[in-house]
């Protein structure tokens, strides 16, 4: 390989690396936060993601409820935000009738992280059981309107884009190129993270998730409604899911066990720092990042071998990962 | 039930709080007046913390309520700190990775679109000129005196009628106990009522109008502040001097 087609695989592979890790990025952040307020592992948080993969998939092809009801198809604006509003309601659903029965009994957080591993067997069984566990693509044609407006946004910064076959791809110089799916899942990871900042920084709530996530019975004590708050985070962390389901139904397949994704999402927050959100996007870029990078000079079937070594390096080098409490910090 | 009697303003009646087997509170009875410093003193565990918490729905009472000009408080910790009560907790508890304007805006928490916090951020600053210093400041990187008053402070920002403060005396200095108990002598000449759990007896009963004593769950003695401070079985127990 010459030196010029190393230099467009590490471009390449760069790309693609940021673009997958923007979607972890989405997964990790919802459980980062959930972890951050309640301490716990939340397992079915890959549950949350395969909800909203279904709920996309299954509007965007329309219902046939038994003959009983039919749903026309939904365009993807439609569906997606029936998906994310769905994945929300799911995720408060599971806090009501899982763990907020434990939560008012015990301040264990190991009951809850196994409560968390059953609803994530319930919800991936019930979806076998429903819609059945073959897999299933998304229409490859339903991002083409969202694709269309970012092709004259991009074209205004001089960029063309060709077509091979159903891909869509942008030329960046060399031979370098990229889809618009990744830049796509790029912008909208950028714009929901960036929208859960600002939530967190300049409302009232979020300044309340803020306290609570340094000591959650103090926030108690400042009239916040810990119920309420805990709510809204599960919410927050269902939409991001859901979000992440989509992206990767699309780029993948869907089918019951794509919660299952999640353990990457996990690896990229402990990489980060467990409860910090901006470990968990940095954790997430280096583990995108190191699975393309892998997957283009070594192999892909090795790439999960170069997560998780990474992850068993960082723990023992540096447990608490990049931006966690330190222990000592905690006492 | 009896309604409460008349003339004053925080109420608690008859509280039972137990750990399992443990019966922390065996009906412990308090009333506080408005205007009034109120302290209970006692060694440690006899359940001053436990009461605070059972006042403030932080700790689920087996029996007795809490009443508030006549009104019985909710049992929800959120619904007493709306309805009036605020509490600086033992250890202070400042978010420590927030700065000390943000641990003071989440004290307002409860009074969203009311009232003007920007005012009553300003009378907290006046109180604790320290704290005006340092807003911008990560409560973390705070003395542990300047985070007394940033918890004291932070808990006047929700506008209380009356403040609870639990061991505020805990790991200062002296000379800093003494600051911060001049303070609350002033912020409760400003209107605000005080009740203060203390294990800080004398401090305590110096500043305090009225005190109650506190032994394993149960009433021992209670009475003027005055009094109790010269009372010889109070002075050998909990002041530590002999009289003569």
């Amino acid at each position: 390989m010459g030196i010029d087609m190393q230099f467009t695989t590490l471009f390449q592979q760069i790309i693609n690396g940021l673009s997958l890790g923007s979607v972890y990025a989405l997964i990790a952040v919802g459980y980062s936060l959930v972890y951050s307020i309640l301490s716990f592992s939340n397992f079915a948080h890959g549950g949350f993601l395969v909800v909203g993969g279904y709920i996309c998939y299954g509007l965007l092809s329309g219902l046939d409820v038994y003959g009983y009801f039919t749903i026309p198809p939904f365009n993807i604006w439609l569906a997606g935000l029936n998906a994310l509003i769905g994945a929300g309601f799911i995720a408060v659903l599971t806090e009501r009738l899982a763990y907020k029965p434990i939560r008012e009994r015990t301040s264990m957080t190991l009951y809850l992280l196994i409560a968390s591993m059953g609803v994530s067997i319930v919800i991936e069984n019930i979806f076998v059981i429903v819609v059945g566990g073959r897999f299933r693509a998304l229409p490859q044609d339903i991002f083409q309107d969202v694709f269309a407006v970012l092709e004259k946004i991009l074209g205004f910064f001089g960029l063309q884009s060709t077509r091979e076959g159903s891909s869509h791809l942008f030329n960046l110089g060399g031979n370098v190129t990229v889809s618009m799916f990744d830049i796509l899942s790029l912008i909208v990871a950028v714009l929901f993270l960036g929208g859960l900042q600002l939530f967190l920084r300049r409302t009232r709530w979020g300044l309340a998730i803020r306290a609570a996530a340094c000591d959650l019975r103090t926030a108690g004590l400042m009239g916040v409604n810990v119920s309420l708050l805990i709510g809204i985070v599960f919410f927050v962390a269902g939409v991001l899911a859901a979000i992440g389901g989509i992206f990767l139904s699309f780029r993948y397949t869907l089918y019951p066990q794509l919660g299952g994704i999640t353990t990457k999402a996990f690896v990229a927050a402990v990489i980060g720092g467990l409860g910090s959100l901006p470990g968990a996007v940095v954790g997430s870029l280096i583990l995108g990042l190191a699975e393309m990078l892998s997957t283009g000079f070594i192999s892909s079937q090795m790439r999960d071998l170069v997560v998780f070594s990474l992850l068993v390096i960082m723990l023992l080098v540096k447990p608490a990962g990049f931006f966690g409490k330190q222990i000592s910090d905690k006492i | 039930m009896t309604p409460a009697a008349a003339g004053s303003l925080l109420e608690a009646r008859n509280i039972h709080v137990s750990y399992g087997a443990i019966k922390a509170l065996q009906g412990f009875s308090l009333s506080l007046n408005e205007r009034e410093i109120v302290s209970v003193i006692g060694a440690n565990g006899a359940g001053k913390s436990t009461f605070m918490n059972a006042v403030m729905g932080m700790v689920k009472r087996d029996e007795g309520d809490v009443f508030l000009d006549g009104k019985r408080l909710s049992r929800k910790s959120y619904r007493v700190v709306q309805s009036g009560l605020s509490l600086v907790p033992e250890g202070r508890k400042v978010f420590a990775p927030l700065t000390v304007l943000e641990n003071l805006q989440i004290g307002a928490f409860p009074r969203a679109g009311q009232g003007n916090i920007a005012k009553d951020m300003e009378w907290v600053f006046s109180l604790f000129p320290r704290l005006k210093e340092r807003k911008d400041q990560l409560a973390g990187t705070l003395s542990g005196g300047e985070q007394q008053m940033l918890a004291i402070g932070r808990a006047l920002m929700a506008r209380p009628r009356v403040l609870l403060l639990d061991e505020p005396s805990l790991g200062l200095a002296p000379i800093i106990i003494c600051d911060i108990f001049a303070e609350l002598r002033r912020i409760n000449e400003e209107g605000v009522s005080i009740l203060l759990v203390e294990q800080n007896a004398r401090q305590a009963l110096l500043l305090s109008h009225r005190a109650y004593i506190l032994q394993t769950g149960r009433l021992l003695k209670e009475g003027v502040s005055s009094d109790l401070l010269a009372d010889p079985e109070i002075k050998e127990a909990y002041l530590g001097t002999k009289s003569r």
